[in-house]
């Protein structure tokens, strides 16, 4: 077995592709299919993105029409929202529990996912089971007991019930973070133990090094979760408001009374940007993540 | 290994200290008066309601009006709150003073779970006269005897009419009998050479807008309930209300007629299909009014009380409106209950809150009051709230169950999924008992 | 428990297996605290409440079987089950594969990866909320842009939010236009993929087709599990999605979770955990709910025990398999 963590970083993560090049225009056309059919793609889930965009600079009048393009443009939608609503103290709720359950989840399940994983105990079987009924158990079903516990201890109407738990167990990053371990040889866990490290310096140095793009890709699910969380926030927030996040918000937003298209759109696309600005960031990660682990078998 | 025993420890430790927690809930209802504050007693009244924008600033207008009386009392109106976080509220502590409900479905709940307090102690010491409020409001603010409830304003339903489409459509009077409203339905439409329809008479589907059972089934005659059990079945009123539903369906064809609707907009918004022209005829509350003339200026509309089945019940019209309780655990029960007689008894701030966001009032000397706005269009709503014709919601322990349950099956029956009407009336009938039977109350 | 504590003392076999189950230990610990107070113990209290009246305000009342029996006569429960049945099958096979194939396109870009690959991700960043208030705008009949679009080829939209046969399809679509994050995950395992075993692929004669079915299906495949447990879990979840296309396909977008509008239309989109939220939650009925929460915790529980066997054949394959 020979490990060869050295290939050279490179920024294309297209490297599989890069030998067919040479060949002739079969590989011309097949170039051009493929790159018509991702075009077409994306267009396609671009399209209602730029449905709510147009959607959320036209009149309150215009927006329920069969017009796509706005007859004037109203770009104070987007700062009359603000007056509407207290966007900015949503925006920090929403950042204190995407960002504070995404850290909780990272220190409790990378450890529990390695031993899932990679270490071999008696119960693992079981335990692993058991995250797996964990994670399909609708939140529905446990949600009585444990909003009766909350409130009991007079905790609801905040943040913390939504996220204490990812602190200790969240069982969907578990079994993610599990899976992509998977993909990692056996082999370099041994190599480590052989050289004399102990369990936990064979998961900080080898494997979350190697599981970069898994842990990332766990993060980022982690953190979406929660960004777009709309029954955890219902359940323990509801009636209070100044711990509303902004999925919550968005919902209640669009009116109790009356349905303004524009106005909702545009706090719809305002809400999308804290995202996508992580998702490039995130992006950036995975690319990286990816050119390190160039693994020969 | 000492370490293994001690966290098994402390997990079945922290699972005992949970289920203590848990445990240690409930109590019984308070049924006593708290007293009254102090003149000038210091605290703060927290009020929730489902309102939002305009309506907001103009309940917490009317809210303000209490500091009359009570100059020291501050008062907290919280908006957006409905009925789900109300419950919420009080089931984890976090309750208002007052909580303000806009449905009165859940009233059979709040009373008897005692999530609302009884009022009657309140009632009995103020000597409060509840002959004040119409027989069909005070129905609906109560359980099975249990008043736990006060309302603050009503609403009362009442057909709208677009006057340009009736007259283009050659009808000069507004529909009052079941087979004149069918034929102005009819006139009014407007199809398309394809068989698209541009313009619907009037739309039958059940659960369209305001197309609820509870609203329709008074106009019909159906009787929700005899000698406690379901009486779908066993009202003609009901068989009577989708018969009618059916034969305009069948008029427009359900497929043609489904397509329609699906493209029409949101009820409350400024795309509803009556501000657009795209319906001559609907059954709806006296706030639509403030709606059209808002939203809508261009629509020249009347309203007149809806098309009965029999002549003798002309004029037969639904009611329900905002509610208001003190919930189980409230801070301040006493000046709540000041505060909620005085918004369901004061005059002039039911008049002035009347004016402002055009709901009816709900006492029968605010409706009199010279200083209520009463324009041709309002005035409907202000007569049949007068009459002694008006039905209120029937009220069961199981929310709105029973309305699901009825509007399900018009839908399905408007389908043509329903081959036997009465043998399927009898059914929701057996569904609707079950449901109170379990629910025990 | 103590089968997931796992590290059971066996007396005296060398400091190695000692320090081995401390790490075990160590790194399971704080899994097995929020194991036990987030499920096992409201697991086991949503069993107790099932037996018994509970409306969350007043101290529960022992009612025996009788939440259970009323199943059987409610006819909303059997719709609620079908249908969630119906999302199990049909969103999980729908997600997997459409997830896959857009990753398998965009891993085969070479210009502009980013920019599509970010494009296709974008809809996930939307609040469920909003993406089903989204997609009932832009495939509403009568001028919205799908019928719009469609109307170019002479084609009717169908009535995605309106007609109880094609509103499923339209909660799918919209699952679908948001599946985004296991595409990227998809992704991510695909180029994870040593380039050594495509070359020797290559060698061996294989063309593109053959390499991905070959090489990248073989070695993604417990990721690609994980996109089935994952939709799996969504489909059983299904909530915010059906209320909110629920109130906006019957007019009444402003009462979201109105219970006179869930499931509209003919309680085609009323879910399991919709019902289950509506009964708990609004009817006051704790105990009723509490019940239907355990009929889906044996029905999740039994989909769970299939799909580890399935993974057990997979990870006895994975161990000897690619890697190695």
């Amino acid at each position: 077995m020979t490990a060869t963590l050295t290939k050279p970083p490179v920024d294309v993560p297209a490297e599989p592709e890069q030998p067919r090049r040479k060949r002739s225009t079969g590989s011309f056309l097949n170039w051009v299919a493929t790159h018509a059919i991702g075009l077409a793609l994306g267009l396609m889930f671009a399209t209602p993105v730029v449905f709510v965009f147009l959607t959320a600079v036209m009149s309150d009048n215009q927006a329920f029409t069969a017009d796509l393009w706005p007859r004037e443009w109203h770009w104070e939608n987007f700062v009359e929202v603000f007056d509407k609503a207290p966007l900015f103290q949503y925006l920090v709720n929403s950042l204190t529990y995407s960002l504070l359950a995404t850290l909780g989840m990272l220190i409790s399940s990378i450890p529990a996912a390695y031993a899932l994983a990679k270490l071999k105990w008696r119960g693992r079987n079981v335990a692993f089971i058991l995250v797996i009924g964990a994670m399909m158990l609708p939140p529905q079903v446990v949600a009585v007991p444990l909003y009766d516990t909350w409130s009991s201890l007079g905790l609801t109407g905040s943040l913390v019930p939504l996220i204490a738990p990812y602190f200790l167990f969240d069982a969907f990053s578990i079994f993610l973070l599990r899976q992509f371990m998977l993909t990692i040889p056996q082999s370099y866990v041994d190599a480590a133990r052989v050289d004399g490290c102990s369990e936990f310096q064979a998961l900080v140095r080898i494997i979350v090094p190697m599981a970069k793009p898994g842990i990332a890709a766990t993060a980022l699910f982690c953190f979406l979760f929660t960004w777009n969380d709309y029954f955890g926030p219902l359940l323990y927030t509801g009636e209070v408001k100044d711990q509303w996040t902004l999925s919550l918000a968005l919902a209640t937003f669009k009116g109790m009374h009356i349905v303004q298209w524009n106005s909702s759109m545009a706090v719809t696309f305002l809400t999308m940007i804290p995202a996508v600005v992580l998702f490039v960031f995130a992006q950036k990660s995975f690319v990286k993540g990816i050119t390190f682990t160039g693994v020969k078998g | 290994m000492r370490k293994h025993t001690r966290a098994a420890l402390l997990c079945v430790a922290a699972a005992l200290t949970l289920t203590a927690c848990a445990a240690g809930k409930g109590g019984g209802a308070d049924t006593g008066a708290a007293a009254a504050p102090g003149k000038d007693d210091k605290l703060t009244l927290t009020v929730w309601s489902n309102y939002s924008d305009r309506e907001l600033e103009e309940v917490t207008k009317a809210l303000k009006t209490f500091n009359k009386k009570f100059p020291n009392i501050e008062i907290k109106h919280e908006g957006s709150q409905d009925d789900d976080k109300i419950t919420a509220g009080i089931r984890s502590g976090n309750t208002p003073d007052v909580a303000l409900s806009f449905t009165t479905d859940n009233i059979g709940q709040f009373c008897s779970s005692g999530a609302f307090q009884p009022l009657k102690a309140y009632i009995d010491r103020d000597k409060v006269d509840l002959n004040q409020l119409s027989p069909a409001v005070q129905e609906y603010t109560e359980y099975k005897g249990n008043r736990c409830a006060m309302p603050m304003l009503t609403d009362v339903y009442a057909m709208y009419y677009n006057k340009d489409l009736l007259t283009n459509a050659g009808i000069a009077n507004p529909p009052k009998t079941l087979d004149e409203l069918y034929d102005a339905a009819v006139k009014a439409t407007k199809k398309a050479p394809n068989g698209d329809i541009e313009v619907a008479g009037y739309l039958p589907t059940m659960g369209f807008y305001a197309n609820r059972p509870t609203i329709l089934a008074p106009t019909f005659g159906g009787v929700w309930e005899k000698d406690g059990k379901s009486n779908l079945a066993g009202s003609p009123g009901f068989t009577e209300m989708l018969t009618f539903q059916k034969k305009l369906v069948d008029f427009y064809g359900y497929d043609a007629l489904e397509r329609f609707r699906a493209g029409l907009g949101q009820e409350y918004s400024a795309d509803h299909a009556f501000h657009q022209g795209k319906i001559a005829i609907m059954i709806d509350g006296e706030y639509r009014t403030a709606f059209l003339k808002a939203q809508a200026p261009q629509i020249k509309f009347g309203t007149a009380p809806f098309p009965t089945a029999k002549d003798v019940a002309y004029g037969t019209a639904f009611t329900t409106g905002t509610i208001m309780g003190i919930p189980k655990g409230a801070k301040n029960p006493g000046a709540a209950w000041e505060l909620i007689k005085h918004l369901t008894f004061d005059t002039d701030t039911i008049v002035d809150l009347s004016n402002a966001i055009k709901n009816v009032p709900s006492t029968k000397a605010a409706m009199e009051s010279p200083k209520l706005d009463v324009d041709e269009q309002f005035k409907t709503f202000i007569d049949l709230a007068k009459s002694d014709k008006l039905k209120g919601n029937p009220v069961t322990p199981i929310g709105d169950a029973h309305i699901k349950a009825v509007t399900d099956f018009s839908v399905s029956y408007q389908s043509g999924k329903v081959p036997d009407l009465a043998a399927g009336l009898k059914e929701v009938d057996k569904n609707i008992d079950d449901q109170i039977a379990k629910s025990g109350k | 428990m103590t089968a997931t504590l796992g590290a059971r003392p066996a007396p005296g076999r060398g400091r190695a297996r000692a320090r081995h189950r401390l790490a075990v230990l160590g790194f399971m610990a704080p899994a097995i605290i929020g194991f036990v107070l987030f499920f096992l113990y409201p697991l086991i209290a949503t069993v107790v409440f099932s037996f018994t009246k509970y409306d969350l305000i007043n101290a529960p009342e022992f009612t025996g079987l009788d939440n259970y029996t009323f199943m059987f006569k409610d006819p909303l429960l059997i719709k609620a089950i079908t249908n969630t049945l119906w999302f199990v099958v049909v969103l999980t096979i729908a997600r997997t594969v459409f997830a896959l194939g857009v990753a398998s396109v965009i891993a085969r870009l070479k210009t502009g990866v980013g920019l599509i690959r970010t494009l296709c991700y974008l809809p996930s960043l939307a609040p469920p909320v909003a993406a089903t208030l989204v997609f009932f705008m832009v495939m509403r009949p009568n001028g919205g842009p799908l019928d719009t679009f469609l109307g170019w080829f002479g084609v009717d939209a169908p009535l995605f939010f309106s007609d109880p046969a094609w509103a499923k399809p339209g909660i799918t679509a919209i699952m679908l236009w948001i599946s985004g994050d296991l595409m990227i995950i998809i992704l991510a395992a695909i180029l994870d993929v040593p380039q050594e075993q495509y070359e020797a692929a290559e060698l061996d004669g294989a063309g593109p087709v053959r390499r991905w079915w070959h090489v990248t299906l073989p070695t993604i495949s417990p990721v690609l599990l994980f996109g089935i447990v994952n939709s799996v879990i969504l489909a059983l979840q299904l909530f915010t999605q059906a209320v909110v296309a629920g109130s906006a396909g019957s007019g009444a977008a402003d009462a979201t979770g109105s219970t006179k509008y869930l499931g509209f239309p003919d309680n085609s989109t009323l879910t399991f955990p919709v019902y289950l939220y509506t009964q708990g939650f609004r009817y006051f009925d704790m105990g009723y709910a509490a019940a239907m929460a355990t009929v889906l915790f044996v029905i999740s529980f039994a989909v769970t025990i299939v799909l580890v066997q399935r993974m057990r054949k997979n990870s006895t394959a994975e161990e000897g398999g690619p890697g190695a």
